[in-house]
């Protein structure tokens, strides 16, 4: 084989990038699933569900607004939050009487909306496959070491960190934050000082599943918006938060990168192989630290 | 368990009842000249649901006007089951279509794991005819096939042998080949890179890269293929994935920089969803075009079928429409509703179908199909990138030779 010689300090400067922008979206998935299990305990297998309509509610509102860039912004704002109305009705509904249950029950139980979920999309999109543009000024590419590297990439890695950062200074800067951090690590006390636990609960979801629909209106320009998307980001969401440590909102960021990472290496070094490569390092890392890399809250 | 045996019991009368009533439905039917029935198994959910559907819009098109004519002085009634794109679902539809329904002809599906499934233990075990419409994989008439199995779709080793050929005719040396990891993928790779280091024996493979089929992120697979400078690359994807790697190399850019072959790049259903993001100057090869060749015989088929669905026929509504044709001729040809005079009737059968005169291969039962082999561009007519500069790749020249079939046959 000769790619051993197409390696170049370039090559692995643009795959880094690659990476990392990939990783940003792992990121904003996965800490809003991080944050459910954190908070909550519970663990959201439909949380790939709410990112699969995410996407798909990008999808309508671009549409709707006539496929052009205001679209596309108003998708980011909306989407979300669509996604956030669905998770309420459903945390109002459901979930709020099931924080007791153990959790093979709730992982039942979530498994089960995820399939209810994702043939309540069908209906409402059909099976089609569907596609959105970025806005003009964010499609092509620029060259970055040589590589043409997407302008959309770029803006991903920009998104990335400023949704970190938000959330950082959300859960260390405000009341309610604050208090979702306690409930993480002591449900009862929260409730003994004389705090609404059940509202906590309901808004730490919602926040969490606000996440998933950010992550899959940010990825809708870039991928065919379409049914099985659940179950693509789903399994490795759940690889992140347990590698990064359960709950752990840094963790979910430490995880998504050494992912992402790993798979853009992978495919540089073993093209063949490429896709073995984030699973070994989660082989790696949960035999070396079975608890995960960061403090786990559980 | 109390409760389900009495549920149990509540429930016989009821289905006994409904037995009944079916079977008094059906006689009239059966006492006069009996309607030929044809059982169709494919997939009505989830993502592969927008093959399945259309291939059953063409289908149900072209039963409009044979009916109207009649065919043994009957008509032609047909009975969908959804197999969930799974193969034990499908084997027991199949089985319930022949043993219940008793269909005459089985048809079906998108996947070619059922339809192999289905060919082997109820077509081949039960003796009744089955068509493979829309999956691609070449063992189905290649070496899996046998008397009672036809093909009226293309597959994987026409498609290699169209991609294989045309970049024969191309001035690339050094290849890299990449696609989704399973069976379609591979089986693409395989027959395009068997076909082309055999017309052009100087070319060499630099690299292969697989991912899993909707992989979303491709980027990092194009950077390291572009760093790996080959003169061209073959790419071998399909369902979802196809949106991935058009929208990839769009916004990378690479069809400005590489060749790029990609076995339906050129579809319909894959363009148009992408529009003005669908990347140009990609070659591509389909079985069938809504706008080529420009003849009549398309002209009215995708008129008429525009009007009764909406949107223009995507190549399974061919596959389908077709489908329909061989089956009425056949039973006129056979004069009667008799299996095995059907598949007699059936082989080496001609029909004219919208895109020109077609034959059914009698050696191996693989309906005989030109490819057209396109690149990219944006038309102002249609509004979206559609295949341009088509060059058609005659049947004989794109598919394997009987006597290769009958020889992988024997192995």
């Amino acid at each position: 084989m000769e790619w051993s010689e197409s390696i170049s300090i370039a090559a692995l400067g643009s795959h880094l990038l690659v990476g990392l922008s990939r990783a940003m979206i792992l990121f904003i998935v996965t800490s809003g699933l991080s944050f459910v299990l954190g908070v909550l305990r519970v663990p959201n297998v439909a949380h790939g569900s709410l990112y699969m309509i995410g996407a798909f509610a990008a999808f309508s509102i671009v549409n709707a607004l006539g496929g052009g860039a205001p679209g596309f912004w108003a998708a980011l704002v909306f989407a979300p939050l669509i996604v956030a109305g669905v998770s309420l009705v459903a945390e109002r509904a459901l979930f709020c009487h099931l924080y007791e249950r153990e959790h093979l029950m709730l992982l039942l139980f979530t498994f089960a909306l995820m399939l209810i979920l994702g043939d309540l999309v069908k209906m409402v999109w059909g099976a089609d496959y569907r596609s959105i543009m970025a806005p003009e000024f964010l499609r092509g590419s620029l060259p970055v070491f040589g590589s043409p590297f997407p302008k959309y990439n770029l803006f991903l890695l920009i998104v990335g960190p400023v949704v970190a950062v938000g959330l950082w200074l959300f859960s260390t800067r405000t009341r309610i934050g604050k208090i979702a951090r306690a409930a993480a690590v002591d449900r009862e006390m929260v409730g003994a000082v004389g705090i609404n636990v059940s509202w906590v609960f309901a808004f730490a979801f919602v926040l969490g599943c606000f996440l998933a629909g950010l992550g899959g209106a940010l990825v809708a320009p870039t991928v065919s918006v379409t049914l099985g998307m659940d179950h693509d980001i789903i399994i490795e969401a759940f690889l992140i938060v347990t590698i990064g440590g359960l709950g752990n909102m840094w963790g979910a960021m430490v995880g998504s990168l050494i992912f992402g990472i790993t798979q853009s290496f992978g495919v540089l070094f073993w093209p063949q192989f490429a896709i073995v490569f984030p699973y070994a390092a989660v082989v790696i890392v949960l035999t070396l630290r079975p608890k995960g890399l960061l403090k786990s809250v559980w | 368990m109390k409760a389900t045996h009495h549920r149990h019991t509540m429930r016989l009368p009821a289905v006994l009842l409904l037995i009944a009533a079916t079977v008094l439905i059906l006689m009239p039917a059966g006492a006069a000249a009996r309607n030929i029935k044809v059982g169709i198994i494919d997939c009505y959910s989830g993502p592969p649901a927008v093959y399945g559907n259309d291939a059953l819009n063409g289908f149900k098109l072209a039963l409009k006007d044979i009916n109207k004519k009649g065919v043994l002085g009957s008509k032609i009634e047909f009975t969908t089951r959804d197999t969930k794109f799974k193969v034990d679902i499908a084997l027991n539809m199949a089985r319930e279509l022949v043993m219940r329904e008793e269909v005459d002809v089985l048809v079906g599906t998108i996947n070619s794991g059922a339809a192999m499934a289905v060919s082997e233990s109820i077509a081949k075990g039960q003796k009744v005819p089955f068509i493979a419409w829309i999956s691609k994989s070449e063992r189905i008439t290649g070496e899996k096939g046998h008397r009672y199995v036809f093909s009226t779709g293309e597959n994987t080793a026409m498609a290699g042998k169209a991609g294989g050929v045309a970049l024969s005719q191309k001035p690339y040396k050094r290849y890299w080949v990449a696609g989704d990891d399973y069976e379609y993928g591979h089986a693409i790779a395989n027959a395009a890179w068997r076909n082309l280091s055999a017309a052009k024996p100087s070319v060499v493979k630099i690299g292969e890269s697989w991912w899993k089929p909707g992989e979303p992120d491709l980027i990092p697979y194009i950077t390291s293929i572009l760093a790996a400078n080959p003169d061209a690359v073959i790419f071998c994807t399909g369902g979802r994935s196809m949106t991935n790697i058009m929208k990839a190399i769009k916004a990378t850019g690479m069809a400005e920089r590489l060749p790029i072959w990609i076995h339906t790049a050129t579809d319909h259903a894959v363009l148009k969803p992408l529009g003005a993001e669908a990347p140009e100057g990609v070659m591509g090869t389909m079985d069938y075009h809504f706008y080529h060749p420009d003849i009549s015989a398309n002209r009215n088929f995708v008129n008429a079928f525009t009007k009764e669905y909406g949107n223009p026929p995507g190549f399974p509504a061919f596959h389908g429409y077709i489908t329909a044709h061989f089956i009425a001729d056949a039973f006129r040809k056979a004069g009667e509703i008799d299996k095995e005079k059907f598949i007699d009737a059936l082989e080496g059968m001609k029909i004219d179908s919208p895109a020109g005169p077609i034959e059914m291969r009698a050696c191996d039962h693989q309906v005989i199909l030109p490819m057209y082999l396109g690149v990219t561009r944006y038309s102002p007519e249609h509004k979206v990138v559609i295949s341009s500069e088509i060059v058609t790749l005659r049947g004989s020249e794109v598919m394997p030779s009987c006597s290769d079939i009958i020889e992988s046959r024997g192995k």
